[in-house]
C-alpha cells in the first residue's frame, strides 16, 4: 500500500486533518505565547495507528518539545488530552476517572475491531453539530468529589521536563552545560511506575499511576465517626478572617445552630448544633470540602459535652456568644483529671465539674469513656478550660431560643444575655 | 598536494607571502574532512568544516579590508580561486554581522518558524547562563 503523502489520494479522506489540537493546560505550558508547528499526517496515532495531524510546540523554557501522540478521534472517545492522555477536566488518568464515575464504556482494543470502531466513531462525530464527549461521559454528572479531591489544583509542569540524558547515566555526556537533557538519576526500574504503556493508560487497564492514586485515596483520612453521642460541636480549623456570620450562613442548611464561636487567636471556630444528626450531616458534607472565602477549612468533631459545660469564654467573640446551662438529663462524661489540670490554675474547673456531675447523678451513670481526642483539640486551647464566671444560673435557659432577651432567630438580632 | 588553479595565469604579487598560511589552512581542512565520526554527534561532525571555512575567509578579509596589506588584484585572485567565500565576506561588511559564523545561521528557511539561528541572538538577550552551540556550525554566539 502506497504511503507517500502525494500519491494515494483515494484513502485520503479517511486520514484525520485537524485545525487545532485537544490539549490540557499543563501540556501547553506556562508561556502564553506559544509557537506551534503543524504537520499534516505527520505520524500515526499511538492507539488506532491511523495517520493524523501532529502539532509540536515548546511548553516553556528548558522544557522538551511536546507533540500530539494520539489522534483527535481517540482523544474524544476518552475525553483526554492528545499528548498526556489525562482527562481534560480533572487531569487524572482514565482509570481513575472511570472508576470514580463508574463509566463502563467498552472500547475494542485489538485489530479489526478497533479499526472498525474508530472508523464508526469518527463518522458519527463528523455528523454531530456540537462536539460531545463519547459514550457515558456525555451524561450530565454532578462534579464528583472524589475526583475533585484527587485532581491537582495547579498545572504540574514537571511533566514537560526533558528526558534523562542517557549518556550522563553511563557517565559519558560530553555536552556538559549545553546538554538539554536532564542530568539526573533515572527512576528505579523496580518501581511499578517505570513501566507504563500508552495503550494501558488510554484504555484504563492496569495503569500503575491510577492504582497508586486510588490506593492513596482509600487510605486518606476519612471522616471520623463521632465519638460521644451527644457531641454536636464541630471544630473548624484554618479560620482566618472569616466571621461568625459567614459560618452561620453556611452551616444553617444542616440544621439549627445552637452557637457559633470564633476564636481568632487560634484561627478556629466552633459550631454547635442543637441536633446531633444535623451535626453529623454537616460534618459529612463539609469534611475536607469546606471552602469559605477561598480558604479551605478543616472540619473535625469538637470535645465531649462535659468539658464543654465549663467552656464558653466570657465576653468572647464580640459578645455574641451566650452561655447556657446544661440541659438536665443529658448524660455527660466526667473528664479525665489529667487533661483538666494542665491549665487549671485556679481549681475553678473542679467546682463546675461538681455541679455537672451532680446534675447527671440523677440519671444513668456517665458512660466511662474518656474522650480520646481531647488532647488534640482542646489542650492547646484555654477555651475549654476557663469556666465562665456566670455559668451557674438560676434561670433554666438551655437553648438560645429560650432566651427572652433574644428577639430574633439568630444572636445577631438580639442582645446576648450575659 | 597542490590545489588546482583555475585558469592558467600565474598568481599576482604578494602571493608568496600569504601562500604558507593558506596552505596550512588547506591542510587543516583536509584533516577535518577525513576525521572519524566516532564519539561525535551527527551534526557535530560538520562543525570543524564550517569553522575552518570561516577562518580562511577571515584571513583574506582581514588582510584586504582591515590591514590592507594585499592588493586588490591578489584579493580578487583569491576570490576567483574560491579560497575565501565571497558571500560570507559580503555579510561581514554589514553592520551587526561582522562576526557572522556561517551563512546557514542567517537562513530563515532552515528554521521551523522562519527565524535566524540561536547563535545570532546577542548574549544579553539570551537568558542567563544558557550555553548554546548552534546546530549548524557549533557557534556559541556570533552577534554583538
Amino acid at each position: 500500500m502506497s504511503i507517500s503523502l502525494l500519491s494515494n489520494t483515494y484513502n485520503r479522506q479517511n486520514w484525520e486533518d485537524s485545525e487545532f489540537p485537544i490539549l490540557c493546560q499543563t501540556c501547553l505550558g506556562d508561556n502564553p505565547y506559544i509557537r506551534m508547528m503543524k504537520e499534516r499526517y505527520g505520524q500515526e496515532c499511538k492507539i488506532c495507528n491511523r495517520p493524523f495531524t501532529i502539532f509540536r510546540w515548546c511548553p516553556g523554557a528548558r522544557m522538551r518539545f511536546k507533540k500530539t501522540e494520539i489522534c483527535q478521534t481517540c482523544s474524544k472517545v476518552k475525553n483526554v488530552c492528545q499528548t498526556c492522555l489525562l482527562d481534560l477536566e480533572y487531569g487524572l488518568p482514565v482509570q481513575v476517572r472511570d472508576e470514580a464515575l463508574q463509566i463502563t464504556d467498552s472500547v475494542p482494543k485489538s485489530h479489526v475491531n478497533k479499526e472498525y470502531f474508530t472508523q464508526n466513531v469518527e463518522g458519527e462525530m463528523a455528523l454531530d453539530q456540537q462536539p460531545q464527549p463519547y459514550g457515558q461521559l456525555a451524561k450530565a454528572q454532578p462534579p464528583s468529589d472524589v475526583l475533585m479531591k484527587l485532581a491537582r489544583s495547579a498545572p504540574y509542569y514537571k511533566r514537560n521536563q526533558p528526558h534523562i540524558c542517557s549518556f550522563y547515566v553511563k557517565g559519558e555526556c560530553k555536552r556538559g552545560e549545553e546538554c538539554p537533557y536532564r542530568h539526573e538519576k533515572p527512576s528505579d526500574p523496580d518501581d511499578p511506575l517505570s513501566t507504563q504503556n500508552i495503550r494501558d493508560r488510554f484504555y484504563g487497564i492496569n495503569d500503575p499511576v491510577a492504582e497508586k492514586l486510588l490506593s492513596r485515596y482509600k487510605e486518606a483520612p476519612q471522616l471520623e465517626a463521632p465519638e460521644d453521642k451527644t457531641v454536636t460541636t464541630l471544630y473548624i480549623g484554618n479560620v482566618i478572617d472569616i466571621d461568625e456570620q459567614q459560618l452561620r450562613d453556611h452551616f444553617y442548611q444542616y440544621g439549627e445552630i445552637r452557637s457559633v464561636t470564633v476564636v481568632p487567636k487560634q484561627s478556629c471556630a466552633f459550631v454547635q448544633f442543637t441536633q446531633r444528626d444535623a451535626a453529623e450531616r454537616a460534618a459529612k458534607e463539609t469534611f475536607n470540602k469546606l471552602v469559605i472565602d477561598g480558604k479551605r477549612l478543616s472540619v473535625k468533631w469538637g470535645k465531649p459535652p462535659s468539658a464543654q459545660a465549663s467552656s464558653g469564654r466570657a465576653g468572647e467573640a464580640g459578645g455574641y456568644e451566650s452561655n447556657y446551662e446544661l440541659v438536665p438529663g443529658l448524660p455527660s462524661v466526667v473528664p479525665m483529671p489529667s487533661s483538666e489540670s494542665k491549665t487549671d490554675f485556679f481549681g475553678l474547673s473542679s467546682s463546675s465539674n461538681m455541679a455537672a456531675s451532680t446534675a447527671s447523678n440523677t440519671f444513668l451513670p456517665p458512660p466511662p469513656m474518656p474522650p480520646p481526642d481531647l488532647g488534640d483539640y482542646t489542650s492547646s486551647l484555654s477555651y475549654g478550660h476557663m469556666p465562665p464566671p456566670l455559668s451557674l444560673r438560676t434561670s433554666s435557659i438551655h437553648y438560645p431560643s429560650q432566651d427572652p432577651s433574644r428577639v430574633g432567630s439568630t444572636a445577631s438580632h438580639g442582645k446576648a444575655n450575659e | 598536494m597542490v590545489k588546482v588553479r583555475k585558469g592558467s595565469k600565474p598568481p599576482p604579487d604578494g602571493w608568496d607571502l600569504i601562500e604558507p598560511t593558506l596552505d596550512e589552512l588547506e591542510g587543516k581542512m583536509r584533516e577535518a574532512e577525513l576525521a572519524p565520526h566516532e564519539g561525535k554527534r551527527k551534526v557535530e561532525t560538520l562543525w570543524p568544516i564550517f569553522k575552518i571555512h570561516h577562518q580562511k575567509s577571515r584571513y583574506l578579509y582581514d588582510l584586504y579590508y582591515k590591514r590592507k596589506t594585499i592588493s586588490k588584484e591578489l584579493y580578487d585572485y583569491c576570490m576567483k580561486q574560491s579560497i575565501g567565500d565571497k558571500n560570507l565576506i559580503a555579510q561581514w561588511k554589514k553592520q551587526g554581522y561582522e562576526n557572522l559564523c556561517c551563512l546557514r545561521c542567517i537562513q530563515p528557511r532552515d528554521t521551523n518558524f522562519n527565524k535566524k539561528c540561536i547563535c545570532r541572538v546577542p548574549k544579553e538577550k539570551l537568558e542567563e547562563g544558557k550555553v548554546v552551540e548552534c546546530v549548524h556550525c557549533g557557534c556559541r554566539g556570533c552577534s554583538g
